[in-house]
């Protein structure tokens, strides 16, 4: 039972990173209808803005010293001797690294913003009123777009970045069973659900989350209430961006940065498709779903199969609800 | 000029000399050509990069010490982004354009060998080294033109598991990327254990790359592994895992094999994360590049990276990536040259046999001692480990030979 619980918490772990990188999806295709297959490659845009600020920058000459580890006198005695994983050693190490992890995590934000607003103004809003495959086959284009501009910046080199909270492990016993988890695990989970929270409630009970309502609900009728459609396509393109940086900076601390953290996304684009494509709640289920049978899969039937058995959930799911377990059925009127 | 008796005589002479010339004199090119794919772009440019200059300074090399058999040779590099197809292509590209001048190539993966192994026949075939320790292409019988630079994985599993023997452990994990890659030593290793009297008590696949590393942690805990090998990553998710481990306080002790050793991923990983990779070791074909008191093929590789790559991080280190190309291009100028001084004509068929042969050999410090070709592959190497406070990999055990 113990062990039971452990994969179970390290799945739920995983499947809070998919919820939150599952959402800027979501947002995208309820203000837009425009399934956006570019938004692994906009996480990782934001996983190298994160490496910029937080390893980049602080390791240049210009750059003072404290920003790349803050060393106060009274920090340098406490961590003394103190073995490198200890508690107490994890959360130093992170005091030190937190100017460069604050600055990492604003500039991520920021410049994936801009990213976002960019990519809206320029491809996607001149293709307002034309057929959403096109700006779907737009999404399609940036994929190659982004992959190849991230390898020119930041070349194909991997590298890791510091985490965003301290890493000190976990141990404690349940039903006879040893359990570990990572400080930073759990923080991750934390924030990816808070951040998730937030975005449903922002969706859900503001003007502006009304507006993307209404907006998905049809276009014609919210620009006719006074909507301003273009503003609420770039309010969602922005929304994802931005929910993407924070993703793309916890990935790259769990995985390392390399251009390959764009190919997240199409894992969790089934994850989407599972959940119901406009459906903030059914993609919670959906990620914790998939990230508790990945990790209970590896841990009964090995990696092999941990690749494979999540995703024949997904496509039984889809032929059981073709538009997912909470997704809203499309009436077509005649 | 009018034509008489004696000029019509010496002309006819002449002629007939330059027609009766043997053949190997008329076959021999104005220079002899051998190309190779490389990824300069794509997820491992890093090491195709870092391996490209290696090219310009084996040409510089062995064209100074005379070529093959006085004739130049000439290198020609092209990009293959690691796309397998894209390596075949520059193959066939290369073929076209060279002829016959071309005598063998270099391609940058097992999939790029795998791709190419069925064209190599008759006129086609040219000698084909590669970055490539796959087990399967070190097999004359089915793979007669490609040959390994150094031990096959599972050879460097052999030397990793004798190694882990010698030191007392019983239990053993192998946790290995779910790539061909990664998969390629473990059955054998599996066995290889069993004969040592080894006990493997995990076989963990993981993804290549966004591996879930508590749950991988999680049950090399609760294995109860005293040794764990890793296979099949190159510069992620290992130092991941080794860090998670530390993390729990698992006493296991890590080895890697080739791809896992590299002292500049090493060194970076202790720059961003800290020391934790203190007591990783793992198995490695040659020497370091810092390790050259008894390699004077280093020492010369030394000076010319000194003069050549002035200014540039190549200057004072070779990556063990760009020795393992080094180290291809050796075997095939012994192959080449070793061909041409018995008088055979440089044949795709004559170089392979030649090197099948290659024994003995006195690399210059590539590896402990003389080395013989077995089935296409060394079967040597040893266990080296490394220091985070000085950024080296030292050696933890004798020369291996499996």
């Amino acid at each position: 039972m113990g062990q039971f619980v452990q994969f179970a918490i390290n799945g739920l772990m995983a499947g809070a990173i998919y919820a939150l990188i599952a959402v800027g999806i979501v947002s995208v295709y309820k203000a837009t209808k425009v399934v956006n297959f570019a938004h692994g490659y906009l996480i990782m845009f934001g996983a190298y803005f994160y490496f910029t600020f937080a390893v980049i920058v602080p390791g240049q000459p210009w750059a003072p010293a404290w920003l790349a580890s803050w060393q106060p006198g009274w920090m340098v005695e406490m961590r003394g001797e103190l073995p490198m994983f200890s508690p107490v050693a994890a959360v130093l190490d992170w005091v030190a690294n937190l100017p460069r992890i604050l600055l990492g995590l604003f500039g991520a934000l920021v410049c994936n913003a801009i990213l976002g607003r960019i990519i809206e103004r320029v491809l996607m809003r001149p293709l307002m009123g034309q057929s959403i495959f096109a700006m779907i086959m737009v999404t399609v284009g940036l994929i190659s777009i982004l992959s190849g501009a991230a390898q020119l910046i930041w070349t194909a080199d991997a590298a890791s970045v510091p985490y965003i909270a301290p890493n000190m492990p976990i141990r404690f016993e349940l039903f006879g069973t040893m359990i570990f988890l990572f400080g930073t695990d759990l923080v991750n989970m934390a924030v990816a659900l808070l951040l998730f929270g937030g975005i449903v409630a922002f969706v859900k009970f503001t003007k502006g989350g009304i507006a993307i309502r209404a907006t998905a609900e049809d276009q014609s009728t919210a620009y006719s209430m006074g909507i301003s459609v273009p503003k609420v396509f770039s309010r969602a393109w922005v929304l994802a961006s931005t929910t993407g940086a924070i993703a793309g900076a916890i990935l790259a601390t769990r995985n390392g940065i390399s251009p390959s953290l764009g190919l997240f996304g199409f894992s969790v684009l089934a994850i989407v498709l599972m959940g119901g494509l406009d459906s903030y709640v059914g993609v919670l289920i959906a990620a914790m779903v998939v990230g508790v049978l990945e990790a209970m899969t590896q841990w009964k039937m090995g990696g092999g199969w941990a690749e494979i058995v999540p995703y024949v959930t997904v496509l039984v799911v889809l032929v059981w609800r073709p538009h997912g377990l909470m997704g809203q059925k499309e009436v077509e009127r005649i | 000029m009018t034509m008489n008796r004696r000029s019509f005589l010496a002309t006819t002479a002449a002629a007939t000399a330059a027609t009766g010339t043997p053949m190997i004199l008329r076959a021999q090119p104005k220079e002899y050509v051998l190309g190779a794919s490389l990824p300069l772009t794509g997820p491992f440019a890093t090491a195709g990069q870092l391996v490209a200059p290696a090219f310009a300074m084996a040409a510089k090399l062995f064209n100074d010490e005379g070529g093959i058999a006085g004739t130049p040779i000439r290198f020609v590099t092209e990009d293959s982004g690691y796309v397998p197809q894209n390596a075949l292509n520059n193959y066939q590209r290369a073929l076209a354009s060279e002829g016959k001048n071309m005598i063998g190539y270099f391609a940058d993966s097992t999939g790029a060998m795998k791709l190419i192994a069925p064209e190599l026949k008759g006129e086609n075939a040219r000698i084909m080294g590669s970055t490539s320790f796959a087990s399967e292409l070190a097999d004359p019988a089915t793979h007669p033109y490609q040959y390994l630079s150094g031990p096959t994985y599972q050879s460097q599993f052999d030397i990793l598991l004798q190694n882990i023997k010698n030191e007392g452990g019983q239990k053993v994990a192998f946790i290995f990327s779910n790539t061909e890659f990664g998969r390629d030593p473990i059955e054998h290793g599996r066995k290889t254990a069993e004969e040592l009297g080894l006990e493997v008590v995990l076989e963990e696949s993981t993804k290549a790359e966004g591996a879930d590393i508590p749950t991988h942690v999680t049950k090399l805990a609760q294995s109860g592994a005293d040794h764990c090998i890793l296979q099949g990553y190159v510069t992620g998710v290992w130092p991941q895992l080794i860090g998670g481990a530390r993390q729990f306080g698992l006493p296991v002790k890590f080895k890697g094999t080739f791809w896992g050793m590299e002292k500049l991923i090493a060194d970076r990983i202790t720059a961003e994360a800290g020391p934790f990779l203190e007591g990783y070791e793992g198995v490695m074909p040659y020497r370091y590049f810092y390790d050259r008191e008894d390699a004077p093929r280093y020492q010369q590789y030394a000076e010319l990276s000194k003069a050549m790559f002035a200014g540039t991080p190549l200057e004072n280190y070779m990556s063990t990536w760009a020795i393992q190309t080094m180290c291809g291009l050796e075997i095939a100028m012994k192959a080449f040259r070793d061909t041409a001084e018995a008088g055979q004509e440089l044949t795709a068929d004559n170089i392979a046999e030649t090197l099948a042969n290659i024994s003995d050999w006195d690399s210059g410090g590539f590896f402990g001692g003389p080395v013989s070709m077995e089935n296409n592959a060394i079967g040597t190497g040893r266990v080296y480990g490394y220091n985070p406070e000085d950024g080296l990999f030292t050696p933890k055990s004798d020369w291996f030979t499996v």
